[in-house]
């Protein structure tokens, strides 16, 4: 009994020691304000127009977790419907991201370019806004292809989860050095010209932030209506809770699996292009960097969840950019895994999963 | 073969997994409208034969045909169809979906009749409708044998196969789940059930299949298997007499 005490009252005391910390840097922090110089890639080219307004740290750091979670939410949201309807850990769902935007950047850009074992160079030069929408059809293309010649021929044969996890790992190191092989090592830029920061109160976005913002939302919502309010997304969410019964309910469950690749490939690559604009730039392994945090997302909202990996990427988004006020910018992301560890510790199923009572 | 012959499996030989045969020839005839239980004991194999029936288990040999139409290993979507219903024994809903998505679900391959059949689904099973917004995964367990029957129904399936109905519920919700079967098979569909409880089975039963190691052993009427010595000594057991 006192021991239990004891480890209430020591635990309650680290609580209040945490939050006075917490409470004490954010005021200094506020307090220094007009030194504040965001963290955000994109902030580098405007550093003059960040140093001079008053932009509030933590709120601008807020803000650019929920950016960076919204984009990374578009990305994982595939991710977590191909786990939820075939139970794959896709670990080639990285390099679609990748893809996305040097597709873009493979259509758009004024620079010759030129394709693997074929030694002509061409420019393309598409307009921005029809490059990228070429490529996302083109990546949800990809998607189908890919279901169709791998996937659904590995379920057909019954290869096992595990095996099936391997071979995506395999594809992913085949894609990523697909893709440096096409586009070099060097980052692309998708657009030349240089985003400038607006201030809004004590936040500064940049129209392109904005507009990107906006895709995405509007993007994320379209899933949700397909999930909740359409038949196929009803049947989607079926075959993701039980695909033998699915089928036992007279849903072609291959054909959703279809549309589910699809969809993931295309928000993948929409979610690569927004990226590549909002960091100002992408690499060759970019996606394959985001797929750990792709991942952390999608666990920490709630696996297989339809909106666990909206939720999880918001957290991870956020978590990641605010612990850059007071660690540095190295370990943003093993912060957002550590909160991955600390979420999953008081509530194994994720954020938004439900334990499912038995019998 | 009488006209009258809705499904008719001829000599079936299967299994799960390559040169393991579970099924060693099971061959089984249901008239339209019959009310058909199928009892063995433990490992005779007769839920794999009912999942062959339904394409659930791959057939190595014999067939299978619904009115005359050869089924054999057609996909379960499309049994669903040609207007075959299965409610497996365990995992017979989707626990994230509502109860009326679950019936929508039922309904997918028909989604244009969904109102109507949603109506009439309601006469046989109204506490489904007044909770037709709750989650499937939080319902009891003779709850959601009462969704996954009410799913299979919304096709309106001439041929209704139910894996162990009353698995797992107390005896009066078993009770319940006969009644319930009786009453679905009195509408004009032919079902076919595979049962432990094989002398409550045997009661509600217009005729019982008896399956031994794999095989169709004896074929009688309901009444008639549950005076049979052989069957109450093997099977039926002398304590619930």
């Amino acid at each position: 009994m006192l021991a239990t005490l004891d480890r209430r009252v020591l635990l309650r005391a680290v609580l209040v020691f945490v939050i006075a910390a917490v409470g004490v840097t954010a005021v200094l922090t506020m307090g220094g304000a007009a030194e504040a110089a965001s963290t955000d890639p994109s902030a580098a080219a405007t550093t003059t127009a960040a140093t001079t307004g008053g932009t509030n740290i933590i709120a601008q750091n807020f803000l650019n977790g929920i950016v960076f979670g919204l984009l990374l939410a578009l990305a994982s949201v595939g991710l977590s419907l191909i786990y939820g309807t075939t139970g794959l850990s896709n670990f080639a769902h990285g390099e679609m991201v990748t893809f996305g935007a040097m597709l873009t950047y493979f259509l758009a850009t004024q620079q010759p370019v030129s394709l693997p074992l074929i030694p002509v160079e061409f420019t393309i030069g598409l307009p921005f806004i029809p490059a990228a929408l070429i490529a996302v059809a083109i990546a949800s293309g990809l998607g189908w292809v890919q279901d169709k010649v791998l996937w659904s021929q590995l379920r057909k044969r019954r290869v096992g989860m595990v095996q099936q996890m391997i071979v995506s790992i395999g594809l992913s190191l085949a894609l990523v050095n697909l893709i440096q092989w096409w586009m070099g090592g060097r980052p692309v830029r998708l657009i030349q010209a240089v985003d400038p920061r607006h201030q809004y109160g004590p936040i500064q976005i940049g129209n392109q932030t904005l507009i990107s913002v906006g895709i995405a939302v509007a993007a994320l919502v379209g899933v949700a209506f397909f999930l909740q309010r359409t038949r196929l997304g009803r049947a989607t969410r079926a075959v993701s809770d039980n695909p033998a019964l699915a089928s036992a309910s007279g849903i072609k469950v291959d054909s959703i699996i279809r549309i589910v690749w699809i969809m993931a490939a295309g928000l993948a690559a929409l979610g690569g292009i927004l990226l590549a604009l909002y960091q100002q730039g992408m690499s060759f392994d970019d996606g394959t960097q985001l797929l750990m945090m792709m991942f952390a997302a999608v666990t920490l909202g709630g696996l297989g969840h339809p909106y666990g990996a909206l939720v999880g990427s918001l957290v991870i988004g956020v978590v990641a950019e605010m612990s850059t006020v007071w660690l540095p910018p190295d370990l943003k992301f093993a912060t957002a895994l550590g909160i991955l560890i600390l979420v999953l510790l008081v509530r194994p199923q994720g954020i938004l999963g439900k334990a499912e009572r038995v019998g | 073969m009488s006209d009258n012959v809705i499904l008719h499996a001829d000599n079936l030989i299967a299994g799960y997994l390559p040169g393991i045969n579970i099924l060693n020839g099971c061959t089984m005839e249901v008239k339209q409208g019959e009310l058909i239980g199928i009892i063995g004991p433990n490992g005779a194999g007769k839920s794999t034969f009912l999942k062959s029936l339904f394409g659930l288990v791959p057939v190595r040999e014999g067939s299978v045909t619904l009115a005359g139409e050869d089924i054999t290993n057609l996909r379960a979507d499309q049994l669903v169809k040609r207007g075959v219903g299965f409610v497996p024994q365990t995992n017979n809903v989707f626990p994230t979906l509502t109860i009326e998505e679950n019936l929508e679900m039922g309904a997918y391959q028909a989604h244009k009749n969904f109102k109507k059949q949603l109506k009439k689904i309601g006469e046989l099973f109204p506490v489904l409708i007044d909770r037709k917004s709750q989650r499937a995964g939080s319902l009891s367990g003779g709850e959601r044998q009462m969704v996954a029957m009410a799913r299979a129904l919304m096709m309106d399936p001439q041929v209704l196969l139910l894996d162990e109905p009353s698995a797992g519920l107390s005896p009066a919700r078993q009770d319940e789940t006969f009644v319930r079967t009786r009453d679905i098979n009195r509408t004009g569909v032919t079902v076919i059930m595979v049962e432990q409880n094989a002398r409550r089975c045997l009661q509600i039963c217009d005729r019982g299949y008896v399956l031994d190691q794999g095989t169709s052993a004896y074929t009688a009427t309901g009444q008639e298997l549950l005076k049979d010595p052989k069957v109450i000594e093997l099977y039926l057991g002398t304590l619930g007499a």
